[in-house]
């Protein structure tokens, strides 16, 4: 059943995007991500403009991770302290991103950009992640009980001036890594359409050293706060999100999350970070090829400005 | 715009020593598109008749007749990618401005037997004439971007020329049929017909008519332009209630 996208102005497959949304919700119950970074390079892949996709899968994140978050803080396991700082830095970072997405969609290099940072983003953090997993499963097959480690280790920029006490995650550091932190993944998770989970919990764990118990409910939270303010800032500057387009994700998305989040039980921690790292790889090496292949037609046209004039 | 208004002084200012006159039809003036729209077919239909105080009281032919369909005009742009340290990317470009969005010709006959290049190209009729005269670059620049975006438009879908889209029934009347693909630009569409005899453009006839989004797709499209912040926030909130909805359901 074809359904007309009215901002992307192009009909679809209600069943195809109600489908992509369902896998990509699987798949991010499963490994506890917002699903973005899947997301956003499926629907350019099939055919829907770079800023169209980018601007209405950020309305999808919304959606896959407020459950989450709810259900999370309804546990006590959200650090809001921390959240607040994340968020209100996010959102500047947020601002960044989304007038440099107009800039370079004005300059044609949204998609090179797009598909760069991709590249670069996922193939590092998809390195990063596949390492540590196949250590992990490595000393599991050699018997070798694995400790989880303190969080109370400190860094030299736990330091820096300006430090506060954040109470549930018993830290007392300096606020400056945290808005650094919260900045870079407002202005990369808006300019690319992906929630940044994927680097919001590595960074929480390995750089602020916050306790295990409060990582994932503080960066849904902080994902859910930040998306919302992209999607808005998207709808405002460049109209390109498409509410229907959301609505199709969100739908095969809320529901394929939950049977992702049951499945997940069955697999082992460092198994499904394996896993999601070679997806990641995946994602990454696809955009790559893409960059370096030669293109089956070195021309292309767009639109600029506002469409329909007389 | 230009060109509409063009075409409106041509129409008006008729030559009143032809002795034929142009009556056409378009099958629809508006062409709606729904949440299932997958692209219409419309018909054009057309007869000759001796102009009105003509003193011949009938009209002989052969006759030719081309229609050319326009769409809502749009900035456009085409980009050249070469390959730079080793990736390729967007590196020249040149802009063209009131670029038409759909541009189709249709005619009874290949364009060449029908009149000669010149006056193909006064009437701006040929697809590739409509980059030309759009163009902002400069003449190399138009030549070859023009080129280019012309035949991407054409393997779009949106430019095409069909040398056997118009049907003559007898001397006198003929249809023609356009399909509107499911991506059709929404906008305002010029259709324009040239009577030709014996090479000589001698009647020429414009209609509009409209392709629009109605109902909901309508209130969408217009909320994002004109209440963007407003639309922006309803988004969020319908992601909020749908995420929490999905938790809510699941969990019991």
């Amino acid at each position: 059943m074809q359904v007309y996208l009215p901002i992307a102005e192009l009909s679809m497959n209600l069943f195809f995007l109600v489908g992509i949304g369902g896998a990509v919700g699987f798949l991010s119950g499963l490994f506890g991500v917002g699903g973005g970074f899947l997301l956003t390079p499926l629907l350019i892949f099939s055919g829907v403009p770079s800023s169209v996709a980018v601007a209405s899968v950020t309305g999808q994140v919304v959606a896959a991770s407020t459950s989450g978050a709810l259900s999370y803080y309804r546990r006590g396991q959200i650090d809001l302290h921390m959240a607040m700082y994340l968020v209100l830095s996010g959102v500047l970072g947020a601002f960044g991103g989304v007038a440099t997405f107009q800039v370079l969609r004005a300059a044609g290099q949204l998609d090179l950009v797009i598909s760069l940072g991709f590249l670069i983003l996922l193939g590092f953090v998809g390195t990063l992640m596949l390492i540590e997993a196949a250590r992990a499963i490595m000393k599991r097959r050699a018997g070798i009980v694995v400790r989880e480690k303190l969080p109370n280790q400190h860094n030299w920029f736990h330091g820096l001036p300006w430090r506060v006490r954040f109470k549930k995650s018993r830290l007392y550091i300096s606020v400056i890594p945290v808005l650094a932190l919260g900045v870079a993944i407002g202005f990369v998770g808006s300019l690319l359409g992906i929630g940044g989970g994927f680097i919001l919990v590595p960074a929480l764990v390995y750089i602020l050293r916050m306790p295990g118990n409060m990582v994932i409910g503080t960066s849904l939270l902080q994902v859910v706060a930040m998306m919302a303010a992209t999607t808005i800032l998207h709808a405002v500057s460049s109209q390109s999100v498409d509410i229907l387009l959301a609505f199709c994700l969100m739908v095969g998305g809320t529901v394929g999350a939950q049977f992702g989040a049951s499945a997940g039980k069955y697999l082992r921690g460092e198994q499904l970070r394996a896993l999601l790292a070679i997806l990641v790889l995946a994602v990454a090496i696809r955009f790559g090829i893409s960059l370096v292949m030669t293109p089956g037609d070195v021309y292309s046209t767009a639109v600029i400005g506002a469409s329909g004039v007389i | 715009m230009r060109r509409l208004l063009l075409a409106l002084a041509l129409v008006l200012a008729a030559s009143p020593a032809s002795a034929e006159r142009l009556v056409t039809q378009v099958s629809q003036d508006e062409v709606s598109i729904t949440s299932s729209f997958a692209g219409q077919t419309l018909t054009l239909f057309g007869a000759i008749e001796p102009d009105v105080g003509a003193e011949q009281r009938f009209v002989e032919g052969p006759y030719h007749a081309i229609i050319t369909i326009t769409g809502p005009l749009q900035n456009r742009v085409a980009r050249r990618k070469t390959n730079q340290f080793g990736i390729w990317l967007n590196t020249s470009q040149a802009e063209f401005e009131r670029f038409p969005s759909f541009y189709q010709v249709l005619s009874d006959a290949p364009l060449s037997n029908i009149t000669d290049p010149i006056t193909l190209a006064e009437k701006e009729i040929p697809l590739d004439s409509q980059a030309r005269y759009t163009a902002k670059a400069g003449w190399w620049d138009a030549t070859v971007f023009g080129a280019e975006l012309t035949r991407l438009m054409q393997q779009k879908g949106f430019f095409k020329l069909n040398e056997n889209g118009v049907v003559f029934r007898s001397d006198t009347f003929y249809f023609a049929q356009v399909a509107l693909p499911s991506d059709a630009p929404p906008g305002p569409y010029l259709a324009h017909t040239y009577l030709i005899k014996n090479g000589k453009v001698i009647a020429e006839k414009s209609d509009g008519f409209s392709v629009r989004k109605i109902g909901f797709e309508r209130f969408l499209g217009q909320a994002a332009r004109t209440q963007p912040l407003l639309y922006g926030l309803v988004c969020v909130a319908l992601a909020l209630f749908t995420g929490w909805l999905g938790g809510v359901v699941f969990k019991r």
